[in-house]
């Protein structure tokens, strides 16, 4: 090796560096998907998170925890347009056995709240349990965040997210006119306050820009049955196949990603989740991602 | 005020009038059973202008028919006894001095209002509500000091917020208690809140002359109440002021200015009874029908009240036809004359829609429609499953439908205002109103199409449009468009409002029992 083979080698290592490194270190923490199928939701539930590590892998003693489902639609449960009252409520409680000193649970929702809270089933699933909180949104807890990102520069978003120890993602996976599917990098719309119609101009994009300022912890989707047309509202039975599915994740689009071939499409298709991988916000690729079944 | 049976049953009554306007609010269940129409049920004017305008007979309304039988039998003892409005005089006059009666109002003023108010409904025009006491008590809460409540508390639990931050919730429980039993869900202005709550005050400023000024000398249903009790049976005894006390002239609310009790403006409250030194004084039935006298104070009344009627029903017709474009009435109105004759304009509607999508209508429905419901799609829209209005509504103006049913009622149709609408305007997504259509097979659709942005590239973009045959135009699409101040899609008043199709799928016909499940 002469001098000059030397530089150029130690050149080219050196500009190699950071991404050889980032791949190595990226190989290692290979995303997880734990799938559980079953007719008893709360069990499913619970047996994908453990896949996942546990809820005391996210939860510490005396955390306080927002659980955010999608609750957005004045629709009854078996219309697949709100999270399983089932799944919710059993998230809610692993996260109380992991010690959680409080739980939120809370969507700002597109029909009116009361109605939303109450058809939803979630408000009566959670009512009672000590430490939970299902409150409606109040307008005043929303605060403008910079964002710095692609499209959105500020936004408000809900300080009780923004405060929180723990922010566990718990959309519903459905259909969507613009978006093609709504799963957990969408459902963080529901943290939004203001005019947030504004971001379909540019959904993919703006939903890459808040995911990556605020990171889920865990997704859990339900899949216990999707809406497949019509979305994201839904109303009519026959758009509904019941899965008994429930998907859990700490890579929020490794969680979409997968989700996405439930409906007979790849991840590819879905502009939300081509962006927020671009944006280095998790795995799509799905020879990349470790699907365990649970 | 002395605690007579008339003065607690008033209390009651008002206390109960302020209990049923909080509860007309959904508070958790699809069904209001108890709503403060339940006083416009039992009023004998709304009765009587609905006999006449709509010419037709509502089980709604017997609990009016009952109050007009009671009447004949007793006399006017609403007055006295129920009215909520009559209650908040007698509260308030003794607080109040008095100079000299109003001569104007004397002799037969109130009989001029209420005969061309009754004729004007058999001409199609249904006004009484706007001089009904009832609804004028009623419209001045829900217009301005219901809202004004609800701003005031919840602007404090803000101004806390922004003190103390998240040290508030400690304070939650106590504040969530009043919130969810007293005050409004959401804030909301509306227009009309001065004039209704001016008409309210001027009612009460009315008392500087003389006490329950309102009730014996303008009040249409007073009037008519009284002119009921010139039938009843009952009478004071003895009939005039004893020549040597006239303690009466002093007790009596209404009637005794003169020196014989007139049976139609006595409310019976009984306080001449029970503050007789003598105890000389009874009510009771008399065989022989006296002091009746003619059926109207003076025959020319009835002539110049039904011309007065025709003249009141004719001219305030005129509507500007480009008002009428958005004239959007509560779900299940399908024909707008038919509305006209049985809308008592009580407010109950606005007060209890869900999404504050109704409000009263100051100029868009002409003079004749002042105060009659409207939806204003771009203040909230109608909520595809909530059917409140045509519970609460008196009349059945708007009817009460099954929900499977008022999903299909048409309120109006959307429409595109491409210059505005994104994807047409400026070659960008937006798709917002289809998310949102309630309708489970999409009244707004788009399409695919490959357009030439405004930068000059060509690129794919989802176009909107409306399934005019399966919309029922409930606004949520134009007040959800992201768009600012002009939506992009706007609900049009339509004439035919045949309701849509049935959904195909028949999906929703067990939502009850499977929502109970949970």
């Amino acid at each position: 090796m002469n001098r000059r083979t030397f530089i150029k080698a130690t050149g080219t290592a050196i500009l190699l560096a950071p991404a050889l490194i980032k791949e190595a270190l990226a190989a290692r923490e290979q995303s997880l998907v734990a799938v559980a199928e079953g007719g008893d939701y709360a069990a499913i539930t619970r047996k994908a998170i453990n896949a996942v590590g546990g809820m005391k892998r996210f939860v510490k003693l005396g955390d306080v925890v927002v659980v955010k489902p999608n609750m957005g639609w004045d629709r009854s449960v078996r219309f697949a347009a709100n999270t399983h009252p089932l799944v919710v409520r059993a998230v809610v409680e692993e996260c109380l056995a992991a010690g959680a000193k409080k739980v939120k649970v809370f969507d700002n929702t597109c029909n009116d709240p009361r109605r939303c809270y109450v058809s939803s089933g979630i408000e009566a699933a959670l009512k009672g349990m000590k430490g939970v909180e299902c409150k409606h949104i109040e307008t005043e807890r929303f605060r403008k965040v910079a964002l710095n990102g692609a499209f959105l520069q500020e936004w408000e978003l809900y300080d009780e997210v923004l405060l929180a120890d723990v922010y566990i993602n718990v959309p519903v996976a459905k259909h969507h006119g613009l978006s093609k599917l709504t799963l957990g990098l969408k459902n963080i719309m529901g943290i939004m306050g203001g005019n947030r119609g504004y971001i379909h101009r540019n959904l993919d994009t703006a939903l890459a820009d808040l995911n990556a300022h605020v990171k889920s912890h865990l997704t859990v989707i339900d899949a216990t049955r999707i809406l497949t047309a019509h979305g994201p509202q839904g109303g009519n039975i026959a758009d509904v196949r019941v899965l008994n599915k429930v998907i859990a994740s700490t890579d929020i689009v490794a969680a979409d990603a997968y989700a996405t071939t439930l409906f007979g499409m790849k991840p590819a298709d879905i502009p939300v989740t081509v962006a927020a991988y671009k944006r280095g916000l998790g795995e799509m690729n799905l020879d990349k991602i470790r699907v365990v079944r649970a | 005020m002395k605690p007579t049976a008339a003065r607690i049953c008033q209390l009651i009554l008002l206390a109960l009038f302020l209990i049923l306007f909080v509860q007309t609010e959904y508070r958790g269940r699809d069904d209001i059973n108890a709503a403060v129409n339940s006083f416009f049920r039992a009023d004998p004017l709304v009765l009587f202008s609905y006999l006449l305008a709509a010419k037709s007979w509502s089980w709604l309304l017997f609990p009016a028919a009952l109050m007009t039988v009671a009447t004949l039998a007793l006399g006017r003892f609403f007055c006295g006894w129920i009215c909520p409005l009559g209650t908040i005089l007698d509260l308030v006059t003794s607080k109040i001095r008095k100079t000299a009666p109003i001569r104007a109002l004397k002799g037969n003023f109130k009989y001029w209002l209420l005969l061309p108010l009754l004729s004007a409904s058999l001409f199609n025009i249904n006004l009484s509500g706007l001089l009904d006491p009832i609804a004028i008590l009623l419209r001045a809460l829900t217009f301005l000091f219901y809202p004004v409540l609800g701003l005031a508390s919840r602007e404090g639990w803000v101004g806390l917020y922004r003190m103390i931050g998240e040290r508030r919730d400690t304070l939650a429980p106590a504040y969530n208690l009043i919130r969810d039993n007293l005050l409004p869900f959401r804030d909301t202005l509306y227009p009309l809140a001065l004039l209704s709550t001016a008409i309210l005050l001027g009612i009460i400023a009315l008392e500087r002359f003389e006490t329950r000024n309102w009730c014996r000398n303008i009040c249409p249903l007073g009037t008519l109440l009284g002119w009921l009790a010139r039938f009843s049976p009952f009478s004071r005894v003895p009939q005039a002021l004893c020549s040597d006390c006239g303690q009466c002239r002093q007790l009596c609310p209404t009637s005794f200015d003169q020196d014989v009790l007139r049976k139609e403006e006595c409310i019976l409250c009984m306080e001449c009874l029970q503050g007789c030194p003598h105890e000389r004084i009874s009510f009771r039935p008399a065989l022989k029908l006296k002091g009746c006298g003619p059926l109207l104070p003076e025959r020319r009344l009835l002539l110049g009240g039904m011309a007065g009627g025709l003249l009141l029903a004719l001219p305030i017709r005129f509507r500007y036809p480009e008002k009428q474009s958005r004239l959007l009435r509560p779900p299940g109105v399908r024909n707008e004359d038919d509305f006209l004759k049985k809308c008592v304009r009580c407010g109950e509607c606005m007060k209890v829609c869900l999404k504050n999508a109704l409000y009263p209508a100051a100029y868009q429905a002409g003079l004749e429609g002042i105060y009659t419901p409207l939806l204003i799609p771009r203040l909230g829209y109608c909520e595809y499953n909530c059917t409140l209005c045509g519970q609460v509504c008196p009349t059945g103006a708007i009817p009460s439908l099954p929900v499977e049913t008022k999903r299909r009622e048409v309120i109006g149709k959307a429409v595109f205002d491409k210059n505005h609408c994104l994807p047409y305007a400026r070659k960008i997504d937006c798709i917002v109103c289809e998310e949102h259509c309630p309708i489970p097979e999409k009244a707004i659709r788009s399409r695919e199409v490959q357009v030439m942005g405004l930068d000059g590239r060509v690129r794919t973009v989802k176009e909107p449009y409306v399934v005019e045959e399966i919309c029922n135009g409930c606004g949520i699409c134009e007040n959800v468009c992201p768009l600012e101040t002009k939506a992009g899609i706007e609900v049009f008043a339509v004439k035919n409002r045949t309701p849509i199709p049935p959904s195909t799928a028949g999906q929703e016909e067990s939502d009850k029992k499977q929502q109970n499940l949970y």
